[in-house]
């Protein structure tokens, strides 16, 4: 570790509230550039929202990277078609609009900037010198928008085949399958797209010969065992070494953020389980949350509880998982078959509360589906008492194993700064050394009230994500206790008129609460026109929704934020010189799954 | 029982849709046979029992996922389900060593051509279980970037419902087929009679089991465990 990030670590423990600092951080801008150039907009987000003209976005993202305290990651960037938006009162003019979300770990907050854009000159600054990062979001807002960023080095699309046409996200562009001719493969047509898909080296600027040798390039997916899912990495080889690799996805893309505008806000939940598709109703946490800001839905202690349970057991549930496919890829057969003995618990507790097994959506609009079922308690502290020993199991045959030792230590590590970079959340940026996990740093859901540690490492390596995971399996376990122990009663539901469905005594009272429900389930709730977003601690990072409302049934713009998705972009940076044991070893260790990446 | 005779055709043109091969339906085509030869169709019904039996139970599943549903048939692969009771436990890496494919998980606009050429490098006999919604028709994905159903491309043999089904779903779906290979009837040798293959057409589950399930009139409430 530097000792820059020696520095981050201390700053990060004396981090403040986010309120002080976003008061702050505008009024510096504004010093700064003058009044005019930064225009605030008043959200739900939680964060100061600004508007900055296009040829002053550069200078505003740099002040922000190098000020006192700063704003390191870049968090999020993206679009909003905001052509058929109709509340927009008090906002500049803006046929589309790119944001740009930067995440403050020292100030424990967030800023996001938002850049007017006219439908006759799509055009921006890339800002990828600036952030390496936004490479990959920037072609992704290119790919489904059709925005220009100019001054990018590679600005191709990352979603959508190479040969597809049209922008999806925009909002004259169908969103229904559907509503497009019928699917056909011919002969003819697959030459065509398999020739499209065909890696040409010198479009990414690679050399096909070295001073000595003549480079090797091996094509490592979209099918491929140890890549976990719909993924392509091309790996440019020296003998075993890899000199550069360029990782290509969009082969899982489901389009998610467009289903979401199609879906009432009700309707959409069973979607969001089936982002990060290994954690559950991890992924309902964030929207629901988002809805009921939007909503000013407060949810009851007991709701927020239960939900707290929940999602710690996907976590657990997504750990185990990781577990057994990341030691499998390193050539172990046998964890996976514990690994998923102990899945096999976790989802017979899963399946008598929710119903479900991996996508439950049992998470609603101001609670929970149902409340918890008699004798619950009983089956969680099964589970509770089965696990640590299991856990200690696990170090003790698997992570002390020579060869797992061998294989992961020192391999693919990356230091805290490159992490931020890259913008690297979760496990893999705590095993290089940083807490900052959400649940410390800006509670949610109640996770205040619960006495749990979080566990970081040193050297930020393959070994280090791995041991990660299973200490934090170790805390949600203790989390799991609390709940058990400690669970609030009263209502699973909040007592509000946006509950989605209402409480069911209510609506059995007047013809008006049955006016209400069968509006809400035939229609779905209206939600006032507004902006909010919700950030958890998922299990692979840190997942966010931000939602823009524009006063209807349905979502005007879901941004679903992962993330995988940087995860990826990242692995050619911590690659370049390794080899490609070690790529499979890094790929094991990163936890992905595709659904997480491409949405 | 009533069958479908599919023919690999051997000129392909690059107009030609997938799947390329032409099928009809027919009537069991061993029938016909013992009514030529008694000694002859004995024998060969004898002997294309013995090898049916031998290929259902030795299937090697091709090592291939593409979301959520891979996440349920790996749970049907490992010690609380246990493929291996039915055969079905080696997991071949490669395409041109497996005996079918699961297509487990949404099939993108992106990836059909990736999974068609995967399919093109399995050796025959080759079969293709469909499972999940999103493999079956799209499912919950009725989006632009997906294909409403594998079938648009590939020959399917068995539907596997669910959003994901359940590795004993995985399990059912994997009998179904087996019992499905009992009934086949494939050419002896390359040289032997009809190149033709004839798979039987295998009772709808969806009617077999439709009265017992119609009948359930009382369900659990979800109050306790």
């Amino acid at each position: 570790m530097t000792a820059a990030d020696e520095s981050l670590i201390s700053n990060a423990g004396a981090a403040e509230t986010p309120a002080a600092s976003s008061a702050d951080v505008v009024a510096e801008l504004a010093r700064q550039f003058g009044d005019g150039a930064v225009t605030p907009q008043t959200t739900l987000t939680g964060m100061p929202v600004i508007w900055v003209p296009r040829d002053r976005l550069r200078d505003v993202l740099v002040y922000l990277r190098d000020v006192s305290r700063p704003f390191s990651m870049l968090y999020d960037l993206s679009a909003v078609d905001e052509r058929l938006r109709t509340h927009r009162r008090g906002l500049p003019p803006s046929d589309f609009t790119v944001f740009y979300q930067l995440l403050s770990v020292e100030r424990n907050a967030d800023i996001l900037l938002k850049v007017a854009l006219a439908e006759r000159d799509l055009s921006l600054p890339s800002v990828s010198d600036i952030f390496v990062n936004a490479n990959w979001y920037e072609r992704e807002v290119f790919d489904l928008f059709g925005i220009d960023f100019a001054g990018h080095p590679h600005l191709t699309r990352i979603m959508m085949p190479p040969t597809w046409h049209g922008h999806p996200l925009r909002k004259d562009y169908s969103a229904r399958a559907t509503e497009f001719d019928p699917y056909t493969l011919t002969v003819k047509g697959q030459e065509v797209e398999q020739e499209a898909l065909r890696f040409d080296p010198e479009a990414w600027g690679m050399q096909r010969q070295g001073e000595e040798t003549e480079f090797m390039f091996l094509n490592l997916g979209p099918n491929h065992p140890s890549a976990h899912g719909a993924f392509r990495i091309v790996l440019q080889l020296d003998g075993e070494e890899v000199v550069d690799c360029v990782p290509d996805i969009g082969y899982h893309h489901r389009g998610a953020e467009k289903m979401a505008e199609r879906q009432s806000w009700h309707s959409f939940i069973p979607y969001t389980d089936r982002i990060d598709y290994t954690g559950g109703v991890m992924n309902n946490l964030p929207y629901v949350m988002a809805v009921e800001k939007l909503a000013g839905i407060t949810v009851t202690d007991r709701a927020k509880t239960i939900r707290v349970m929940m999602a710690e057991m996907f976590r657990i549930n997504s750990h185990l998982l990781f577990l057994g496919t990341y030691l499998q890829d390193l050539g172990a057969m046998t964890p996976v078959f514990f690994t998923f003995t102990d899945r096999q618990k976790a989802y017979e507790v899963i399946e008598a509360i929710t119903g479900f097994r991996m996508h439950p959506a049992w998470y609603r609009i101001g609670g929970t589906a149902h409340d918890l079922p008699k004798g619950w308690d009983k089956l969680v502290q099964g589970f509770v008492d089965w696990m640590p020993k299991r856990l200690a199991e696990y170090e003790k045959a698997m992570m002390d194993n020579a060869i797992v030792r061998d294989r992961t230590k020192h391999v693919a590590a990356f230091t805290t700064q490159e992490a931020l970079d890259w913008g690297v959340t979760g496990p893999n940026l705590r095993a290089t050394g940083l807490d900052f996990d959400l649940r410390k740093k800006r509670p949610y859901s109640g996770y205040e009230n619960f006495d749990f540690e979080v566990p970081t490492a040193v050297n930020g390596d393959a070994f280090d994500r791995g041991m990660m995971r299973i200490e934090e399996m170790r805390q949600s376990v203790r989390i799991l206790q609390q709940c058990v122990d400690h669970m609030p009663a009263g209502d699973y539901k909040a007592d509000h008129p946006l509950t989605t469905p209402p409480p069911r005594e209510k609506m059995l009272q007047h013809i008006e609460t049955l006016i209400t429900h069968f509006l809400q389930v035939s229609w779905g709730p209206v939600l006032p026109a507004n902006e909010s977003l919700q950030m958890v601690e998922a299990t692979k990072g840190i997942n966010s929704y931000y939602l823009t409302s524009d006063g209807s049934t349905m979502s005007y713009r879901t941004r679903i934020r992962t993330p995988s998705f940087p995860h990826l972009q990242q692995i050619p940076a911590v690659m370049r010189g390794g080899f490609v044991p070690d790529l499979i070893a890094h790929l094991g260790s990163i936890d992905f799954v595709m659904a997480d990446v491409d949405r | 029982m009533q069958y479908t005779l599919t023919r690999a055709e051997g000129g392909e043109s690059a107009a030609d849709r997938y799947p390329l091969d032409q099928r009809q339906r027919v009537d069991d085509p061993m029938s016909e046979q013992v009514h030529r030869n008694l000694f002859m169709g004995k024998l060969e019904d004898v002997l294309s029992s013995a090898v049916n039996w031998g290929r259902k139970n030795s299937l090697w599943p091709y090592n291939f996922g593409l979301s959520c549903c891979y996440v349920e048939m790996t749970t049907a692969f490992t010690a609380p389900h246990d493929v291996a009771r039915f055969g079905a436990e080696v997991i071949r890496a490669s395409p041109r060593q497996a005996d079918f494919m699961v297509i487990a998980g949404t099939c993108f606009i992106k990836m059909a051509p990736v999974i068609q050429q995967l399919y093109d490098q399995m050796l025959e006999p080759k079969w293709v279980i469909s499972m999940g919604s999103c493999a079956n028709s799209g499912g919950m994905y009725d989006i632009y970037s997906v294909v409403q159903g594998v079938d648009k491309f590939l020959p399917i043999d068995v539907y596997v419902p669910g959003c994901p089904p359940r590795p004993e779903a995985f399990l059912q779906g994997l009998q179904l087929l087996q019992d499905s290979i009992q009934e086949e009837r494939r050419p002896l040798s390359w040289v032997v009679g009809d190149q033709g293959v004839y798979r039987a057409e295998m009772p709808s589950q969806r009617e077999k089991h439709r009265d017992r399930r119609i009948a359930a009139t009382e369900l659990r409430t979800p109050d306790s465990i």
